[in-house]
């Protein structure tokens, strides 16, 4: 038997689920990096981080979700806002639609600092650690409207934190 | 020891791949949700699902894949033909091609109801559940033949899965 509170995925950038905004693959800042880079430009963008880790169909085993950490930089052009939500996806059967509900949590670096130029390591935990289920799965949403400033960003990776038990 | 039958890997539709047509990121049509959208034209595409899950190269550990989920929706038209099939891909050594074997299974719903209108979740069963070998990996192909009108929304998929350890 497994149980282990200190298990991580590493989810790389290129997992990442960007709309609106001109968005490429670059290398990072640092020599040997990789980030999606996110273009100057006065427009909201959303950038959907997927959370892939292990589910189980009983309760109670495979993976409880503890916190998600995320590592950014903003180059230039302080955005407007950065808000993050944390969303359980619960799918449907065939033919319906999917549920999904807003999981409470709590951030490291506060809203105001969180989208100051400089390199920044959020991490996002959960209020109440969750056991994962096969029918559902998490989605960490990044909203940023940007204004005239415009904001250049690179969205380096992720890591998911969890407890494994089997 | 791990022997657990009831284990799950969740696999985005960024970690997909999608093979003709104008398949772009889109916000799905359930709020916060995350799609792959395909423009609506006349064509065939191949949406073809790697199969994230652990293997070991000693038999009978790791991962045996049993079934393999996967979540979309089709808007507009029906598409005139979805059609699923497995592959199993033995990868070559240096210098050697790779071998692709097509693995036997079973799929809900029909061939006939998955290619409708509407909110899908197409389950693959794997007639003869597999141990992963570390030389091998599992895709799972979905060729969708579309007439003008069909908009494909790809979601997720799920592979389901026995970890031994």
């Amino acid at each position: 038997m497994i149980h282990n509170t200190h298990f991580a995925q590493y989810i790389p950038p290129t997992l990442f689920h960007a709309v609106t905004g001109t968005f490429t693959w670059t290398a990072g800042q640092v020599a040997g990096e990789i980030s999606l880079h996110r273009a100057a430009a006065n427009q909201t963008s959303v950038i959907t981080i997927p959370i892939i880790i292990p589910s189980n169909s009983v309760a109670l085993q495979g993976a409880k979700l503890a916190s998600i950490e995320v590592d950014y930089e903003i180059l230039s052009g302080e955005p407007t806002s950065m808000t993050w939500t944390l969303n359980k996806v619960t799918r449907g059967i065939e033919g319906a639609v999917a549920v999904v509900g807003t999981v409470a949590k709590s951030n490291t670096v506060a809203d105001a600092a969180a989208k100051t130029v400089d390199q920044h390591k959020q991490v996002i935990t959960l209020t109440t650690p969750a056991w994962i289920d096969n029918d559902e799965y998490y989605l960490l949403e990044l909203s940023m409207p940007t204004g005239a400033g415009g904001a250049v960003n690179e969205f380096l990776g992720a890591v998911a934190n969890f407890t494994l038990k089997a | 020891m791990v022997h657990n039958i009831h284990f799950a890997q969740f696999i985005p539709p960024t970690a997909i791949h999608y093979a003709t047509g104008t398949w772009s990121n889109a916000a799905g049509s359930v709020g916060s949700t995350i799609v792959k959208r395909k423009t609506a034209n006349a064509e065939t595409s191949l949406i073809t699902v790697p199969v994230e899950v652990p293997s070991n190269s000693v038999a009978l550990q790791g991962a045996r894949l049993d079934s393999i989920e996967i979540d979309y929706e089709l808007t507009i038209a029906d598409l005139t033909s979805l059609t699923a099939v497995i592959n199993k891909v033995t990868r070559g050594a240096e210098g050697a091609v790779a071998v692709v074997s097509t693995p036997a299974f079973t799929q809900s719903p029909s061939a006939a109801d998955s290619k409708v209108q509407g909110k899908h979740k197409l389950v693959l069963t794997i007639t003869t559940p597999a141990w992963i070998d570390n030389d091998e990996y599992y895709l799972a192909q979905l060729s969708a033949v579309a007439p003008a009108g069909t908009v494909i929304d790809l979601i997720a998929a799920v592979a389901n899965f026995t970890l031994k350890a």
